[in-house]
């Protein structure tokens, strides 16, 4: 875990609301990360926005890594405004990210909106272990959903959309209850919504299924107690001990 | 310069290398932020709000952020004092750094019983007495909100221990000189200002108080000037040292507080937005010295008043 200044080499607009951060970290990168991990970045230099904002870790190369982000207020519209040579204070890799069983070749990974994010880094690293990996992409319209060219290469990628104006018509997580028992595991980022529906929809709790978690974050490192759930095993800290946890343990 | 701090003197006493420790409930135990930032080097480390049985805390959510500042409503989520003492003190006892213990009970009586409890624990360096929690004896009126209540829970304290005992005071009452010195005649060897001011926020949307409890507590620079105040008027009427805490984020934020009386400050809130800002307000005290020549912090304790 480090603290480190890191600089800004592009940030693009890839979609609707959506951006592209690619920035230089080497005390990041070089600490060791996983997919799953994230990172809380300070959003300009003032007071208001006070807090760090959680970003998952979407892609590694080197000694660079991505965020992408959607613009939803005060923290993410400064973040948008960033320019390649601008500096963003990060502390990471934070949490505990996704967890590939060993003897796991085909994998499922489920994204909800922008929750495909740290999926990307999980499908790089998983395609590199020389597993399977199909990518679900569920977006409520066609124009929300995120550019084919940054999706990770030779993952077999289905889109779900709510309106259907692309892919299949519905939800992802209908898709995905259908779908999971041809996979070995199965890993979701997604809203809160979206793991109630896969629990509603039959996902057999003994499967693997991992799931990250989202809740307001102050500290991101397990010491203020402010993202704290209740789970099948007592009470965990979604910024340390999560955010992936495994969706069985978890009371929704 | 000589940043060295005597809050309480003698054997059993409480002397810090700088002035500058995190607030409770901010930090864990203190390894939360070991590998980020040296420990070591801080004044003192204060643990999370330790009671007799673990807590859960409140509902979800806790956190809002609010301007230059946040509200929580943790509700005192805790592992319990016996499993504080197993599982966190024999690491303090390897520690150079002095660890204070922040406890918090719902009747009188829990807090004479923590601090005999922790009062024989080797690594614990002090006590640090949250009395803005609910005296669930009197209705669930904070402790802290009256002299007597204040005092009685001091004393119950201090007669349990031999441990340096710091008051925590709530900002939550209409007149904060008179508890200061209601808990400074019972007995308290150091005063702490102050604990998170009383706040809320409400959902618009869903037309309900946004945090799962209702109403929460207002901390970080937004606080400043109401906790600055509390100590420059505490600092008048008592003789003991103070600790002054809330919305402290610099070093000259830090100085603010120790010109207007205070021996030491923490810092909460301001260092989840930045974990180096505790030694670099160390740091910064100790520039400003330099530049001012100013040789022993004392001399800058209470300069203002
Ligand atoms: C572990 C973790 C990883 C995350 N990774 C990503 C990521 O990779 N990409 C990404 O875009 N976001 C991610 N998020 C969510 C992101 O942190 C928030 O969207 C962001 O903090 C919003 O900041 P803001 O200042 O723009 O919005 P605020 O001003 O804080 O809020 C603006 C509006 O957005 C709503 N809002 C705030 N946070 C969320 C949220 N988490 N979900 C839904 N609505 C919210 C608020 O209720 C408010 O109405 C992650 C969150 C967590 C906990
Ligand atoms: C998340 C959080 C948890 C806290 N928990 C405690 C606690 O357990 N006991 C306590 O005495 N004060 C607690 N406090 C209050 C702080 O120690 C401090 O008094 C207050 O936040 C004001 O300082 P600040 O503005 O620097 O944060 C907590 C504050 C925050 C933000």
């Amino acid at each position: 875990m480090k603290q480190e200044l890191a600089r800004v080499l592009s940030n693009e607009e890839i979609m609707e609301g959506g951006h592209l951060l690619w920035l230089e970290a080497p005390g990041i990168t070089g600490s060791g990360t996983e997919p799953g991990q994230y990172l809380m970045l300070r959003c300009g230099t003032s007071y208001d926005p006070f807090l760090r904002r959680p970003m998952s870790i979407h892609r590694v190369m080197g000694e660079r890594l991505a965020v992408v982000f959607k613009v939803l207020g005060k923290g993410t519209t400064i973040l948008a405004a960033c320019k390649a040579g601008d500096s963003i204070d990060m502390l990471g890799p934070l949490g505990h990210g996704f967890h590939i069983e060993r003897g796991s070749l085909n994998l499922l990974l489920v994204a909800g909106g922008l929750g495909v994010a740290p999926l990307t880094f999980l499908a790089d690293e998983a395609l590199a272990d020389g597993c399977r990996v199909t990518l679900l992409l569920g977006t409520p319209t066609a124009s929300w959903r995120f550019p084919q060219r940054l999706l990770p290469e030779g993952a077999s990628v289905q889109v779900v959309t709510e309106d259907g104006s692309e892919g299949t018509r519905g939800l992802v997580s209908d898709l995905a209850a259908e779908l999971e028992s041809d996979f070995d595991m199965v890993c979701a980022c997604g809203p809160a919504a979206m793991y109630k529906a896969m629990v509603d929809s039959g996902i057999s709790a003994s499967r693997k299924v991992q799931v990250s978690l989202e809740t307001n974050l102050a500290c991101g490192v397990g010491a203020c107690l402010g993202c704290t759930v209740q789970t099948r095993l007592g009470l965990k800290q979604v910024c340390s001990d999560g955010p992936v946890f495994d969706l069985a343990d978890l009371l929704i | 310069m000589d940043l060295t701090t005597e809050l309480v003197s003698g054997t059993r006493g409480l002397k810090l290398k700088n002035p500058v420790m995190n607030a409770s409930g901010t930090f864990g135990y203190g390894t939360e932020y070991s590998s980020l930032i040296d420990i070591q080097e801080l004044g003192a480390v204060v643990t999370k709000g330790t009671t007799i049985e673990s807590r859960a805390g409140n509902p979800q959510p806790r956190l809002k952020e609010t301007p230059a500042g946040m509200l929580n409503s943790i509700g005192l989520q805790n592992i319990g004092v016996e499993a504080v003492i197993a599982q966190k003190a024999p690491l303090w006892a390897t520690w150079r750094v002095p660890v204070i213990v922040n406890i918090a009970g719902s009747q009188v009586e829990d807090y004479a019983v923590l601090a005999s409890r922790l009062s024989v624990v080797d690594g614990v360096s002090g006590l640090e007495v949250n009395i803005s929690c609910p005296n669930v004896k009197a209705g669930g009126v904070a402790f802290g909100a009256s002299p007597r209540m204040a005092a009685e829970v001091t004393r119950g304290v201090v007669s349990s221990t031999t441990l340096p005992v710091i008051v925590k005071l709530s900002p939550n009452v209409s007149d904060i000189v008179e508890i200061a010195v209601a808990v400074r005649e019972a007995g308290a060897h150091v005063l702490c200002l102050v604990n998170t001011l009383r706040g809320t926020a409400i959902d618009i949307n869903s037309r309900r108080p946004f945090l799962g409890n209702g109403m929460g507590g207002l901390s970080g620079p937004a606080i400043r000037p109401v906790a600055l105040a509390m100590v420059y008027q505490a600092a008048k009427m008592v003789d003991i040292p103070i600790i002054g805490c809330g919305g402290i984020a610099t070093a000259a934020d830090a100085l603010e507080f120790i010109m207007a009386g205070a021996s030491a400050v923490q810092v909460g809130a301001a260092q989840f937005v930045d974990p180096s800002s505790l030694l670099r307000i160390a740091e910064g005290i100790d520039e400003f010295m330099e530049r001012e020549g100013v040789k022993y912090l004392s001399e800058l304790v209470g300069v203002a008043l």
